[in-house]
């Protein structure tokens, strides 16, 4: 950071600089229940938006946007960012129900950590732009797909377990609900927990620094891409248990909502900065906004509109807040 | 000189109760202050004392929550640094604003290029670029290179060159000496002299008191946000003026020297140290307990071999060896390795030291990570253990150390640096200008905590751009000149002119 000329009176607001996009973030979810609310209530005289079972049933439904979005936010912890979920959620979906049997979800998983590897390595040891790198990788996943599978959608289905997994429920909670639970716990702990978590955040803020403080960080750029195409590998099995299968581009609608619902929950689009809560709170932000614009019957190209337009909106909130440097 | 006319001359730039608060910190304090025209004014005082709240008023970098500014006698409001620039107001600052991948040309230009059809004129960018150089002395440097291949002293002459093209009648310096070596310095004197003399003010902030003897001609003393006392330079001795700055007696500038050491084994041995053509087959032997000096002129590969040294430069060959071992040290973490035990301060605390925003604890652990965890997981307990430690330890004064290390004074910023070093129980430190831009008292700090490691038997390596430091700290010095070590200095050998006459390369360094 070069000298900014203001500098912040920093010690009392610190707290609330990285709390605040979590704290708007949250009212933002009970402005979009209540406006949902309120419509429903007046068109269909019913508050379905608050009932228990429909919240469980889009939380399950936003469990993979979840799953995605907590590897996404490793690696724009650090400042990358990777482009080639989609077609790692696909390949890893396509891959796993082509095994099938036991052996699908641990092939789901060994393809995303697979191209987060190779992710990883071109990004640490070439020192290619993740943006530019990871895109690529997502280019030929797809082409690799396509052959794969011709150009069709694959005829396998997905295992029980997968679909157990992704629709099943214990005790009338959604068995994906409690996957995401658990992927949250294993990110929030890694994050402040262990020493890969702190280098993460050293290696956001100034790679350099944390270079010249001895910290390994080819290896840890490499293990958060790793996590990240597994959370991606995770995901896609998940998704093609809840579909019963995979199909090709099952994973495009995943890439902007995820990015977006960790810029929305306040980590940085620089890396460096972040807490996982706030990942989780822009994800629920973002299937109930998508749900409250179905209920509303919004036409699709409204929906994309609006869509677009909140996370712009909420990004300029936050950015009034924080000074840009670099 | 004519001095007593520019005595007598007006003031040109005046501040009438002027104050600025950031929060509940009051920087500046009701401060009356005047700048006269054609004059170098040096303006003095510790780390926070509020020197640079007053040139950013000035230069309009920040608004003056009351009083006024005035230049030759009309109230001024600058709303943004350009609207000071227009009125000839002229800010070099510490860190270096040069652009390093744009041409030296480019970036003198780089606010008001000169245009052609509304085109960038390169040619007349260009002859500009020549022009201004010329001026400060530099025809060596090449208008079209890139400012990233130009060493940091050259680098400060473009950065002065850019002022010079903004035109300015009131030029302010924000220690914009601490990076070059005393030849650089004195060249920079020359020119500062010569604007002087064409009637230019010149505001100049620096830690480095023979330098303001050097050049100045007025002094102000600033303390805690207040102007303390400006005065004629050479109305107050050295010892007043420190007084007046820190407010309290300080005994000596350097702890004392022990007499010098038994052969002992030596903690580190270098023998042909040979990197690309930046260092060429140098042999260093630095022993337990000893702080070794590497002097010299800036860029003479002096960085390059600590850097090397830590295992940051690839390809470097020759052989190390470490506490009667021969080791290979291809990264910092290699460096760091038990049985190596190194340590580096780096240059720029800001972009290699530590990470700003990031809070103190964070930052001081960061490279004992492995020790303070079990696993893969860190250790709470541990970790905060060793926070409250090295804060104790090298006393640094912090609120919390929750709060961004950013919010720490630069002095306390490189506190932090080197306490997150000691917390890896080096055997060797690799120090690179560790005191650059840091106030009296600090130094004084770490200069007795160098020596304190020493005792313990620790092996130093210092690299530093102020003479004074090499002179008042080391038990030896290594004066290297193109990548080589050409002379080493022991005990009364280390004299200001000893280490010139060999950083020249001059041969009358021998007699």
């Amino acid at each position: 950071m070069t000298s900014v000329p203001s500098d912040p009176p920093a010690s009392r607001f610190r707290l609330s600089e990285d709390d605040k996009p979590i704290v708007v973030a949250a009212s933002f979810i009970v402005i979009i229940l209540a406006i949902g609310t309120a419509y429903t209530l007046s068109t269909q005289g019913t508050a379905t938006l608050l009932s228990p079972q429909y919240l469980l049933q889009q939380l399950q439904v936003g469990a993979f946007l979840g799953i995605v979005a907590a590897g996404m936010m490793l690696v724009i912890l650090l400042g990358h960012i990777d482009l080639s979920v989609p077609w790692t959620i696909a390949a890893a979906a396509m891959m796993a129900t082509t095994v099938g049997g036991p052996a699908a979800i641990p092939v789901g998983l060994a393809v995303g950590l697979l191209v987060g590897l190779v992710n990883g390595m071109g990004v640490a040891y070439l020192r290619i732009p993740s943006m530019i790198f990871t895109l690529g990788v997502n280019a030929v996943m797809r082409g690799l797909m396509v052959a794969h599978t011709g150009g069709f959608a694959p005829q396998t289905a997905a295992t029980d377990l997968m679909q157990y997994l992704a629709v099943g429920k214990i005790l009338g909670i959604p068995v994906a609900l409690l996957v995401w639970a658990a992927v949250s716990i294993g990110v929030m702990v890694l994050l402040q927990r262990t020493s890969f978590g702190k280098s993460i955040y050293a290696i956001g803020n100034k790679e350099a620094a944390a270079y010249l403080a001895g910290v390994p960080t080819k290896r840890m750029i490499i293990g958060a891409f790793c996590l990240c195409g597994m959370a991606a590998g995770l995901a896609g099995t998940l998704l093609a248990g809840y579909s019963t299968k995979a199909y090709q581009g099952m994973g495009d609608a995943y890439l902007l909502p995820a990015i977006a619902a960790v810029v929305i929950g306040g980590t940085h689009i620089l890396g460096g900065r972040g807490r996982y809560i706030g990942t989780l709170i822009g994800v629920i932000l973002i299937v109930l906004l998508n749900s409250v614009l179905s209920i509303m019957q919004m036409p699709e190209a409204g929906r994309q509109v609006i869509y677009g337009s909140v996370i712009i909106g909420m990004l300029l909130v936050y950015g009034r807040g924080r000074k840009v440097t670099s | 000189m004519d001095a007593e006319t520019r005595v007598a001359s007006a003031p040109h730039v005046t501040l009438d109760g002027v104050t600025k608060r950031y929060g509940g910190v009051t920087a500046l304090d009701s401060v009356d202050f005047a700048c006269r025209l054609g004059s170098i004014h040096a303006v003095l005082g510790e780390n926070g004392a509020g020197k640079s709240t007053l040139i950013k008023i000035m230069s309009g970098v920040v608004q003056p929550d009351e009083g006024e500014i005035r230049l030759d006698g009309k109230p001024m409001t600058f709303a943004h640094p350009a609207a000071a620039n227009a009125k000839g107001i002229v800010c070099i600052f510490q860190e270096l604003s040069l652009m390093s991948d744009l041409s030296v040309a480019d970036n003198i230009s780089i606010s008001d290029p000169p245009r052609r059809f509304g085109l960038i004129d390169r040619k007349a960018q260009r002859r500009r670029a020549e022009q201004l150089l010329a001026r400060i002395g530099c025809e060596d440097v090449n208008p079209l290179s890139r400012v990233r291949d130009l060493p940091l002293s050259r680098r400060q002459m473009v950065e002065i060159a850019k002022a010079l093209a903004k035109e300015p009648t009131v030029l302010i310096l924000d220690e914009a000496t601490s990076a070059l070596t005393a030849a650089d310095v004195d060249t920079v004197f020359g020119i500062l002299r010569r604007l002087r003399d064409d009637g230019i003010s010149i505001l100049t902030i620096s830690h480095r008191m023979h330098e303001i003897e050097a050049v100045a001609d007025r002094c102000s003393v600033f303390r805690n946000g207040r102007h303390i006392e400006t005065f004629d330079q050479g109305a107050r001795t050295e010892g007043e003026i420190v007084q007046m700055m820190i407010g309290r007696e300080i005994s000596a500038h350097f702890p004392p020297k022990p007499p010098p050491p038994e052969v002992a084994t030596p903690m580190l041995q270098l023998s042909g140290y040979s990197w690309e053509n930046r260092l060429k087959s140098i042999d260093l032997s630095v022993g337990a307990g000893e702080i070794v000096g590497l002097g010299g002129l800036d860029g003479q590969g002096q960085k390059e071999l600590l850097l090397g040294l830590f295992g940051v430069l690839k390809d470097v060959s020759g052989t190390v060896t470490v506490q009667g071992k021969t080791v290979k040290i291809k990264s910092p973490q290699d460096a760091k390795k038990a049985g190596v035990d190194l340590a580096l301060i780096p240059e720029d605390r800001k972009t290699e030291g530590l990470m700003l925003p990031m809070s103190i604890a964070d930052n001081l652990t960061i490279a004992s990570l492995s020790r303070l965890s079990a696993g893969p997981f860190v250790n709470p307990a541990a970790m905060t253990a060793a926070v409250e430690d090295g804060i104790k330890r090298m006393q640094i004064k912090v609120g919390s150390e929750f709060d961004p290390v950013s919010t720490l004074s630069g002095g306390n910023q490189q506190k932090v640096v080197i306490a997150k070093w000691l917390m890896t129980d080096p055997k060797i430190v690799l120090l690179n200008d560790p005191t650059r831009g840091i106030d009296v008292g600090t130094k004084q700090e770490i200069y007795r905590l160098l020596r304190d490691l020493a005792e313990t038997g620790a092996a130093i390596i210092l690299y530093s751009t102020d003479y004074e430091e090499l002179i008042g700290c080391c038990d030896r010095v290594a004066v290297m000149y193109d990548g080589q070590i050409v002379r080493e200095l022991a005990g009364a050998e280390i004299t200001e002119r000893n280490i010139i006459a060999s950083a020249l390369n001059m041969d009358e360094a021998a007699a």
